[in-house]
């Protein structure tokens, strides 16, 4: 026995070093180049391509010490194979337009593909996370496809022209992204797995998010500078802004801008004044310590949240639907805006006071509504005000939007002059905006900061 | 006046806190509770304002069975009971005024405390209650700016303008240092003779409960195991109680 | 307990003398009535609201009830695809608003920057966030043409102004031990941002992110309105047209659906995020539940 070996601790097991994640994630961009070479060139021989990356694959799972079985490798390479040249199938029948028939087998390549892996990862995982594996992997190629199909992309899409630009189709076409995002994904997923960490699922998700979106909606960076080079000329167009104009055909020009300004500060103060109050009873309904009963806080807490789904625009086109396009649609639309805010920042304050005291009065006797009045309310009195004051501030930014739609105020005449293409006047009621916000802005953080 | 009779309190989880209790307490007693942490002391003094759940036997209180009472009938008790708390209990933000005048709250028509419009009378009381616990000049003061023995006497301000036929204490005392606990204590005791109000204190030292009390309540794992005069407490009753020998530890002062 | 006598000390002094009672709370009562109350009337005036529009209105909302039920789901395929272009807008536009509005929080930041460049920072910032995303869509459409790509562009760039703000705050907020340990081992400006700032503040402003993510998600949807992509123009015109009001109604129940289901996910993640723990979420517990139990590592077969 050695010196040291006496010194060591009688059952001391020593931690073992974690695994460092850095390999994982070299790991996984092998993974995915290896794909991405798959997704560009199974064209010709899939079988082959696509053995050969299951091979790489299974070369990456070997190194990280994830997969060590022959058994393994011998499905894996199966599959790849199978996967590959079921997309080769794919494309050969995609002369005509292609239907989800043609392109889900495709997607099956995948999930069998991802099921290999799944299992020859299953001794370093739970069959749990195996399972949860292959699902994610199939939902990642089955649903862009599918969707690839709706759009009618992959019937565009030749092979040929696949062959001559393989570089640029990469970087766009969605084809060749269904198969890059799917490993990319699972990719991602299998390492969070193995490292039980997050992080790494959670940054392959939002890559894969952000290419589909970028491509779903074509946003173009290049577009964005060729159109701000351009900038000058649309600039005439709103600058100077005209304060001024006729009413109605052949009247003086006026400052006409004044009246809906106002009624949209009515429409603000209204709604905000209205919302607050009704939120008070809501949100005291929605919070534990002061909700009468089980059914009532579910029932308040659930409409709560549900009111709070619909956007400012909603409850103006839902009102307007009722009331007819006028400011009194506009004032509902904001006390149920309010309304929705309000109960949630309140009920969320009520949540987390202390208790004491509400016990304190129901001691003496008190009914509920007296409780709360005079045991919960001064507690969350300052806060109530400030929410307040916040939400009439949001309240004049929306009551602008609401406009738009024809639920009065300045709004309606922005909606106006913008169909007529009269942009300088466009400009002087953006203006008018802009600065309204700002002082009220200020204001309000004046107030709010002497409040605490 | 308040009459456990076999009475069995079970928390939600299971808890069986308070096992076949039977006690009379005459009006005008002044009654002190003890035992370890966990005896079901607070549970006791919260049967009898119906805040715990009663499953078994009877807590009549007033007249009045406080097991399956209806809120209505709890609401009308508990304004008769002043109940006093070892964390004050007040409302910080609300000045000392309105926190007496929560006392008040079940004896005033709903719109007069909705619109904060308290009668004379009622605003008279309270000022009364604030001076018995002689801290009438802190009426108008933030509860949050007192200390922990004025914000006590707050509590017990509060509790006397219910105009009670009972006072519960639930250690009263605990968050005090000693000078202030007896001071607290001498109030209570001194509104005990005075008003003739039933009170049940309950204390964790036991020199305190000597030194105040004159009959004694013992609990061990919800049941009772001393109810007597506190004069005749030998060392062998204690250990009934603590189920061990009296310690420093159980003593405010040494 | 002789002494308690004395110290009861009312019969002995006589009456205490009993303070007045404060006028202010009373006035500041009456202020703040006044202050509620007044704007309130001046604005139920201005918008004349008549008692014949309050009593009509019960009625209003009735039939709207009538026409928009039962909700019409026939074409609940095109509502999702709507749904997905708004939720492809609103990605983006956290994504630029992320991105940008990263280095403009550590320039807005008093304890970073000077004040020389937090001043104009922090004014350009407060302006982008006075403009709302609808307004700004306006402008860009003619710039843009109509579609998602201006939409994301105004979204986005609305949320570098509040994420701007936001980041700054959380920057503001951090510890300075560290900053200044890496400062004083002789590290540069830059590396005591990197490692003395940004692992401190990240957890909050990948959560504020992903807050802002739901906040996009509403407001993508109202810009659909204007034509700027997205649910927002399906549920506006098919309220437009009567006939058609089932119709818009289902896809507003579905948008609500969806965002309902979205906010759950990404408040559990951002709870995640910021204490470190794993939420509490049934989907979480449910996960738990599933890799708590290790199986015996098998023999390959
Ligand atoms: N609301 C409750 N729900 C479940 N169990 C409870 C509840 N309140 C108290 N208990 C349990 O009931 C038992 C008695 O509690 P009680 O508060 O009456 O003890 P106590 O004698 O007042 O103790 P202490 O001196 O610590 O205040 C304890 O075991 C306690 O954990
Ligand atoms: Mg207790």
């Amino acid at each position: 026995m050695t010196a040291i070996d006496a010194a060591a601790p009688v059952s001391g097991v020593r931690p073992q070093e974690p695994t460092s994640s850095f390999r994982f994630v070299v790991g996984a961009i092998v993974m995915g180049v290896g794909a991405a070479i798959v997704g560009a060139a199974t064209l010709g021989i899939g079988w082959l391509w696509g053995a050969a990356t299951a091979g790489v694959v299974y070369g990456v799972l070997w190194w990280l010490g994830l997969a060590r079985s022959p058994i393994d490798a011998g499905i894996m390479v199966i599959a790849g194979a199978v996967s590959g040249q079921w997309f080769v199938a794919v494309l050969d029948g995609r002369a005509g337009p292609v239907d989800i028939a043609e392109t889900t087998p495709a997607a099956l390549g995948f999930v069998v593909f991802g099921a290999a892996v799944a299992w020859a990862l299953r001794h370093r995982l739970t069959v749990a996370a195996a399972a949860l594996v292959t699902v994610s992997w199939a939902a990642a190629v089955a649903l862009p496809t599918q969707y690839g199909v709706g759009l009618g992309i992959l019937a565009d899409l030749g092979r040929r022209e696949l062959r001559e630009g393989v570089l640029q189709v990469l970087g766009s076409s969605f084809f060749t992204m269904v198969p890059l995002l799917a490993v990319l994904f699972a990719g991602s997923l299998t390492v969070a797995l193995a490292t039980k960490r997050a992080a790494p699922a959670s940054v392959g998700l939002a890559v894969v998010m952000s290419v589909i979106s970028f491509n779903m909606i074509e946003f173009s960076v290049v577009e964005l500078f060729t159109q701000a080079s351009q900038i000058g000329d649309l600039a005439k167009e709103f600058w100077p802004p005209t304060w001024t104009w006729p009413k109605t055909i052949g009247q003086e020009p006026t400052n006409v801008i004044i009246d809906p300004f106002i009624e949209t500060l009515q429409i603000a103060v209204v709604g905000a004044t209205l919302g607050c109050l009704m939120a008070l009873p809501l949100a005291f309904m929605a919070a534990r310590p002061t909700t009468p009963d089980e059914p009532t806080y579910w029932g308040a807490k659930s409409f709560m949240n549900v009111i709070r789904t619909i956007p400012d625009l909603f409850w103006a086109i839902i009102f307007t639907a009722a009331v007819g396009f006028n400011a009194f649609a506009g004032a509902l639309a904001m006390v149920f805006f309010s309304l929705a805010i309000m109960s949630k920042l309140l009920s969320e304050t009520v949540d987390s006071i202390e208790l004491g005291p509400l016990e304190a009065a129901r001691a003496t006797g008190s009914r509920h509504a007296q409780v709360i009045q005079y045991a919960a309310l001064p507690q969350v009195l300052p806060n109530y005000v400030a929410y307040a004051l916040y939400i009439f501030e949001l309240n004049v930014r929306a009551s602008v939007v609401i406009g738009i739609v024809g639920a009065g105020g300045i709004g309606r005449l922005l909606n106006e002059q913008r169909n007529f293409f009269q942009w300088d006047r466009v400009m002087a009621i953006v203006i008018v905006i802009f600065v309204t916000v700002i002082l009220i802005e200020m204001v309000s953080i004046l107030i709010r900061r002497r409040l605490v | 006046m308040i009459e456990f009779t076999n009475a069995t309190v079970v928390y939600p989880g299971g808890l069986k806190a308070l096992d076949d209790v039977t006690v009379t307490i005459e009006p005008g007693e002044f009654v002190v509770v003890v035992g370890l942490s966990g005896a079901g002391k607070s549970t006791m003094l919260r049967a009898v304002n119906g805040f715990v759940p009663i499953v078994g036997g009877s807590v009549k209180v007033l007249d009045q069975e406080v097991r399956g009472a209806s809120n209505k009938d709890l609401r009308g008790l508990r304004s008769n009971i002043g109940m006093i708390f070892q964390t004050f209990n007040l409302v910080n933000r609300a000045r000392v005024m309105n926190n007496v005048l929560m006392g008040r709250l079940a004896q005033v028509p709903r719109w007069r405390s909705t619109l904060g419009m308290w009668p004379e009378d009622d605003k008279e009381l309270a000022l009364q209650a604030l001076e018995r616990v002689d801290i009438i000049e802190k009426a108008y003061i933030r509860a949050s700016d007192l200390s922990g023995g004025q914000q006590q006497r707050v509590g017990i301000a509060r509790a006397l303008a219910q105009d009670p036929k009972i006072l519960l204490a639930d250690e009263p005392v605990a968050s005090l240092d000693p000078v202030t606990s007896h001071m607290v204590m001498r109030d209570l005791q001194r509104i005990n003779r005075d008003l003739g109000i039933t009170t049940l204190i309950n204390l964790h030292f036991l020199d305190l409960a000597r030194a105040y009390g004159k009959r004694l309540i013992g609990l061990r794992d919800g049941k009772l195991v001393y109810d007597g005069d506190i004069a005749d407490v030998s060392d062998e009753v204690f250990r009934d109680i603590y189920g061990r020998a009296i310690t420093p530890d159980d003593l405010l002062e040494t | 307990m002789t002494d308690s006598t004395e110290l009861w000390t009312k019969d002995d002094t006589g009456p205490v003398i009993r303070p007045d009672e404060p006028r202010w709370p009373k006035i500041i009562r009456w202020i703040a009535v006044i202050v509620i109350i007044g704007p309130l009337i001046w604005g139920l005036l201005g918008l004349e609201i008549s008692a014949d529009n309050l009593r009509r209105a019960p009625g209003q909302m009735w039939n709207l009830v009538q026409q928009v039920w039962p909700p019409d789901f026939s074409e609940t395929g095109r509502t999702f695809e709507k749904i997905l272009e708004s939720l492809y807008v609103a990605w983006i536009a956290t994504i630029i608003g992320a991105t940008l509005s990263f280095p403009l929080g550590f320039l807005a930041a008093t304890n970073i920057a000077p004040r020389s460049v937090t001043l104009p920072v922090r004014s350009l910032l407060s302006g982008i966030r006075a403009f709302p995303e609808l307004v700004l869509a306006i402008m860009l459409i003619p710039a843009f043409g109509l579609g998602p790509f201006p939409g994301a562009l105004a979204i986005g760039i609305h949320s570098i102004g509040t994420l701007g703000k936001l980041t700054s705050e959380v920057i503001e907020g951090v510890d300075e031990g560290p900053i200044e340990a890496i400062r004083a081992s002789g590290g540069t400006r830059m590396q005591a941002m990197q490692f003395g700032v940004v692992p401190q503040a990240m957890p909050n402003v990948l959560a504020y992110w992903l807050y802002r993510f739901e906040i996009n998600i509403r407001a993508s949807a109202v810009l659909g309105v204007i034509g700027a992509g997205g649910i927002g123009d399906e549920i506006y015109s098919r309220f437009l047209f009567v006939p058609d009001r089932s119709k818009g109604f289902a896809a507003l129940l579905v948008m609500i659906a969806t965002v309902l289901v979205i906010d759950a996910i990404s408040a559990s993640v951002r709870r995640r995020i910021i204490t470190g723990q794993p939420s509490r979420s049934m989907m979480a517990r449910l996960m738990q539940r599933l890799f708590a139990k290790k199986r015996p590592a098998e023999t390959s077969s």
